[in-house]
């Protein structure tokens, strides 16, 4: 079949628009140079809560359960990329897939309980009351996490090279986030993210075609934890020092809001939302209580005139989102 | 004396729960009424307290006059809130609920804070009643508030739901919506109406609070955790479970800070509502909770 130049490059959609996508992380490699240490820390904290976002949102949006579990896993995550470094002195990287591995088990604990038939409002309040439960085990195991006072983390190094600036650590996180996203992204378009979507417009529908609903949910739950603990140990690098109320009911609050205010079950929707929830404080860190009301007022505003998040914003305006955000709603 | 040591927890118990049971009550009156649980429901606690508190100490008001108040600025805050905030994304998914009422409270903490800070503020007291002496037990001032109130306002609850034509109302619209509206309830109206109610019970915790505690704007957090977990105890969605579940929590608080740990005061709520999900979801009193595929 003849395929002239116009049907190759711009006619297909498809090719020309996702390819956008794949330079978004090479034009952030350029971005240490415009940066100085704390709009590069803030920077470097935005690539943390995308992933946070992210993995939220599979459990949230794609598989629509109410399962607050995003601190429990973030913190989880952050204790033991942090044990693993300060107490048995392990590398960076190997602390990292503990954490990781550790979120996926915390995962895997909250889908347990959603496949014992603790569903709805009932999932909300367990998981709720576990991560409140953990924050209060950060506190009081203080032979282990040093309590209220935080545990220090040694130095890092990955692979040799010592982690030591925010610009190396941003490219650690880069890479870091951006494998993950594109990573759940594959995950999200394949048959087991069909399978998870399915599970949230019909459980019954879903199972009586054949499809093992409990292994997806299993599933969804266990990625969702090992994306948010990998964040956790990312979190614990960036801010040196783990404390428990970095992991309190504010914190949980906030890593909903983002996977909202971009829209439910949508990840492009999920990356976006955690970058504007990021840099919002900052302009309003100066007015307290203030920050909060407004905050609070554009997530009403955000429900309420664009239950579709803000990704269906820009969906309207830029062909490529239109793309991504129809494809992956 | 151990047992006098055991009955006074046992009354201590009672007198915060009965906070517990009003917080629940007041989320379950909701849940019952609309299918949706108000996760912002702590703070409308924390906005009772707070606007008798700037009534009382900033405008020189009496209690009384200010507790009025306060019922009515939550009450038409409730209502309002149904008709404008959430009614308008009935059609969404119940996650979306979940975030406009986090949203809210939201917006209610920061103005309290923006208002008055970081700080924690003692208010003067009200109810100055005389501790009683059952044989060597005493029950303090507050105790006999707390319990009396909530008593009195548990007993208006009840009497209304099923003495009065509102309660057969409220009864029917809680059986089945349809029916209701079939024969000629308007729902609607219901919706906004129990919703302000919820909140108004809400802020008679609040009221009760403010005197006896030091206020500051994240305090609704606790009530919430802790009102859920009454809930839970007692049967999710049963208004006398929500009562006994939160009476139970309150006094399970006070023994288990005394016989075992202080430091498992914080975390009851959270065994409480873990150990009742995973062992027994329908709690004490409930019915049918839980969805199985």
């Amino acid at each position: 079949m003849k395929r002239d130049f116009k049907t190759r490059w711009l006619g297909s959609r498809a090719i020309l628009d996702s390819r956008v996508f794949y330079f978004l992380p090479l034009l952030a490699l350029f971005v240490p140079l415009l940066t100085n240490p704390y709009t590069q820390f803030v920077i470097n904290l935005m690539l943390v809560y995308v992933l946070i976002a992210v993995g939220f949102n599979i459990v949230l949006g794609n598989l629509g359960q109410l399962a607050f579990t995003s601190t429990t896993c973030f913190g989880i995550g952050a204790y033991t990329t942090a044990i693993a470094m300060a107490s048995l002195t392990l590398p960076f990287w190997i602390a990292l897939l503990a954490g990781a591995a550790m979120g996926a088990l915390a995962g895997l604990f909250a889908s347990i309980t959603a496949l014992r038939g603790i569903r709805l409002y009932y999932l909300a309040i367990i998981t709720l009351a576990f991560g409140e439960l953990m924050r209060w085990v950060y506190i009081h195991a203080d032979a282990v996490t040093r309590g209220t006072d935080g545990l220090p983390l040694p130095p890092a190094a990955f692979f040799g090279l010592s982690i030591d600036s925010e610009i190396k650590r941003f490219y650690l996180f880069l890479a870091i986030t951006t494998l993950m996203v594109k990573g759940t992204s594959n995950l999200l378009r394949s048959r087991i993210g069909r399978a998870v979507v399915a599970i949230k417009d019909n459980e019954f529908a879903t199972a009586s075609l054949g499809i093992p609903t409990a292994h997806y949910i299993v599933l969804a739950f266990v990625w969702s934890g090992l994306v948010i603990g990998i964040a956790g140990g990312m979190f614990a690098l960036l801010i040196g020092r783990v404390v428990p109320e970095s992991f309190d009911l504010t914190a949980l609050i906030f890593h909903f809001a983002m996977v909202m205010a971009g829209g439910l079950g949508n990840l492009a929707g999920s990356v976006l939302g955690a970058m504007l929830l990021t840099t919002m404080p900052e302009f309003l860190r100066s007015f307290p209580g203030i920050e909060e009301a407004l905050f609070g007022i554009l997530l009403v505003i955000v429900i309420l005139l664009r239950p579709s998040g803000l990704a269906s914003l820009l969906a309207g305006h830029l062909p490529m989102f239109r793309q991504r955000f129809y494809r992956e709603r | 004396m151990e047992a006098r040591l055991f009955y006074q927890l046992i009354i201590s118990g009672i007198a915060q729960g009965a906070i517990y049971a009003l917080v629940a009550l007041s989320l379950t009156v909701v849940y019952r009424g609309t299918t949706i649980v108000n996760f912002g429901h702590g703070d409308f606690v924390m906005a009772g307290a707070f606007v008798a508190y700037a009534f009382v100490v900033l405008y020189g008001v009496p209690f009384v006059v200010a507790a009025v108040i306060a019922l009515a600025l939550l009450f038409a805050l409730g209502f309002a809130m149904e008709r404008g905030l959430i009614e308008p994304i009935k059609a969404g998914p119940h996650i979306s609920f979940a975030m406009m009422t986090i949203a809210v409270g939201y917006v209610l903490r920061g103005i309290a804070r923006a208002e008055w800070g970081r700080e924690v503020l003692p208010m003067p007291r009200v109810f100055d009643l005389p501790p009683i002496f059952i044989g060597n037990v005493v029950i303090t001032g507050d105790a006999i508030a707390f319990i009396g109130v909530v008593a009195l306002s548990l007993g208006v609850f009840f009497l209304v739901l099923y003495a009065t034509r509102t309660g057969q109302i409220v009864q029917a619209v809680y059986q089945s919506e349809r029916g209701a509206a079939l024969v000629g309830v308007n729902v609607r109206a219901f919706h906004s109406v129990i919703w302000g109610v919820g909140a108004a019970m809400g802020a008679v915790a609040g009221l009760l609070l403010a005197p006896v505690t030091l206020l500051y704007p994240d305090l609704g957090a606790n009530f919430l955790i802790r009102g859920f977990a009454a809930m839970t105890l007692g049967g999710f969605g049963s208004l006398s479970g929500a009562v006994v579940g939160g009476i139970l929590l309150g006094v399970a608080e006070q023994l288990l800070g005394a016989y075992v740990s202080t430091k498992l005061i914080d975390i009851a709520a959270y065994l409480v509502i873990i150990a009742v999900l995973v062992l027994r979801p329908t709690g004490l009193l409930g019915r049918i909770a839980v969805v199985r595929v």
